[in-house]
């Protein structure tokens, strides 16, 4: 089987803000409302002088046990055996309640109105939405299903963001996760997340 | 990681939700409440025809609320489906729609026979044409054979839209106020209290007040007074479980409990006030029902403030 996941290092994150733009691009978010499948939060932690800025990357965590899958009405929200949370469009009608249920903030809403001017802003041809949903990250699962990594994970100069198979033995990020060195956020929900972060402060003292 | 946590409520469910809530567990408790009374304490056909309409009508009016917020409104025909229930068994809303849509069509038939005899609906143009049907009269006269049949599936449907309403906020596990079992236990009495001053108000405005109807209103009455001890007592255990425990829960405490609207407004005048004009009126009697009327009100708008808070107050951990 395969298991897939993300570790995102938080130490190497230097806030490009290419991830957001890589997966607008690639996904066709409504950029024009500020609603992205991926956000980069900038944040200062500290007091007085010592003082760290954290650029912390955030996206769906395409839990394997999913509170939005599990309250969606319509089915519309789904699982892969591969574990990649998607959306199917046709669907979904739209309550937003697995908007209320994630606790990762990874949904957000399209409207009709979003379609029509996503057509303008991606292009009439080129634009892929037909109908209105509750959109999300889904680790880019048209790429990967073609072997190659999400379009944050490609783009990411910094190499924060890591992509790859925790039920692959010899893959990296498992060593990651097993030893500890990646931890998932908010794991005491029991949502069971795969996205995992290596954290900053502790290096950073 | 956790050192930069902060907490939000949202904005994406909010008063418009709570009128659905609200109306979903009122219109549900009221239909049953008046199928219940008339098939086991008082043959009552006035009640069941109020019961029966108003609380499809607020059925009807809750679910547009929610129905006007869909993004695709051409998709709920998937949670209308009753399929549904086989392939998200774990969704409250697909059993929720159920519950709302099968206890209407119940309650519809429950009350047929009582709308064939009912000299009212026979004056209302059309509808007493579609009446004088003879199909709809042999349906009218089959369901009033298996009436119990029919009163029981509307009830059962009805006490499922009104658990479903707290079962809803139950299911989002982020936010401690609403992921406990309290809420669908808060929601139902909130709901059957609500229902029992509705009725009330029928009684006493609607229904001309009728001296036989009189064990009815005092047996309401009581009714309503121990759904509201109860409701406070089950805030009461809100109040210290939100005190102690995740800083979400804490938080959400602060915001309910540093609300005057939500102290005065709905304990004050929503609770404790109809509380102690219904304990007047149970141990020593009023003379008047105006008392029990302006109860009546209260529990109603307090029943519509509880749940408008509570969707304010649930309060999402974002560790960014």
């Amino acid at each position: 089987m395969t298991r897939y996941a993300m570790v995102i290092d938080l130490n190497t994150c230097v806030g490009c803000n290419a991830c957001m733009a890589a997966c607008a691009a690639e996904n066709q978010t409504p950029v024009w409302k500020n609603s992205w499948r991926t956000y980069v939060h900038d944040k200062e932690i500290g007091t007085g002088e010592d003082i760290h800025r954290r650029f912390f990357p955030r996206l769906c965590n395409h839990c394997s046990n999913p509170p939005c899958m599990s309250v969606c009405p319509t089915g519309a929200t789904y699982q892969l055996d591969n574990g990649i949370v998607q959306v199917d469009e046709d669907l979904c009608m739209g309550c937003q309640a697995c908007a209320m249920a994630c606790p990762y903030a990874a949904r957000f809403e399209v409207t009709y109105g979003d379609v029509r001017e996503g057509r303008e802003f991606f292009g009439e041809h080129t634009y892929r939405r037909r109908r209105p949903s509750v959109d999300k990250c889904n680790f880019c699962a048209q790429r990967v299903l073609e072997g190659r990594e999400p379009a944050c994970v490609e783009t990411c100069v910094g190499s924060a963001r890591q992509f790859g198979d925790l039920d692959n033995p010899d893959d990296p990020i498992r060593q990651m996760v097993a030893s500890g060195t990646a931890r998932p956020l908010m794991a005491y929900l029991g949502t069971e997340p795969n996205v995992y972060y290596i954290d900053d402060l502790k290096r950073r003292g | 990681m956790d050192v930069t946590t902060s907490f939000v409520t949202q904005d994406i469910w909010t008063w418009w939700l709570a009128i659905y809530l609200y109306l979903g567990g009122m219109g549900a408790a009221t239909l049953t409440t008046t199928f219940l009374t008339d098939m086991y304490l008082k043959p009552h056909p006035e009640l069941v025809l109020w019961g029966a309409w108003s609380g499809i009508a607020m059925l009807g009016v809750g679910s547009s609320m929610l129905f006007g917020h869909l993004l695709d409104h051409m998709a709920v025909i998937h949670v209308l489906n009753p399929l549904v229930l086989f392939n998200q068994p774990h969704a409250w809303i697909a059993w929720g729609t159920q519950f709302i849509v099968w206890m209407m069509v119940w309650g519809f038939l429950y009350a047929l026979p009582y709308m064939l005899e009912s000299a009212f609906f026979g004056r209302i143009p059309l509808l007493r044409d579609i009446l004088a049907w003879e199909w709809v009269q042999k349906v009218g006269r089959t369901c009033g054979r298996h009436c119990r049949l029919c009163g029981w599936a509307a009830s059962i449907n009805g006490i499922g839209t009104v658990v479903y309403t707290g079962l809803l906020l139950q299911s989002f596990p982020a936010v401690a106020l609403w992921h406990n079992p309290g809420v669908p236990l808060l929601f139902t009495v909130s709901a059957f209290s609500t229902a029992m001053a509705f009725l009330l108000l029928v009684l006493n405005l609607a229904i001309k007040k009728r001296e036989e109807d009189r064990p009815l209103r005092v047996l309401y009455e009581r009714t309503d007074l121990m759904l509201i001890a109860a409701e406070l007592v089950i805030l009461f255990s809100f109040f210290f479980y939100l005190q102690r425990g995740s800083q979400s829960a804490a938080i959400s405490a602060q915001l309910l409990w540093n609300n005057w609207g939500w102290l005065i407004g709905f304990i004050g005048f929503g609770l404790l006030v109809p509380f102690f004009l219904e304990l007047k009126g149970v141990i020593k009697g009023w003379s008047s029902p105006a008392p029990i009327m302006v109860a009546s009100v209260l529990v109603l708008v307090g029943g519509y403030l509880l749940r408008y808070y509570f969707m304010y107050a649930g309060v999402y951990a974002q560790p960014w």
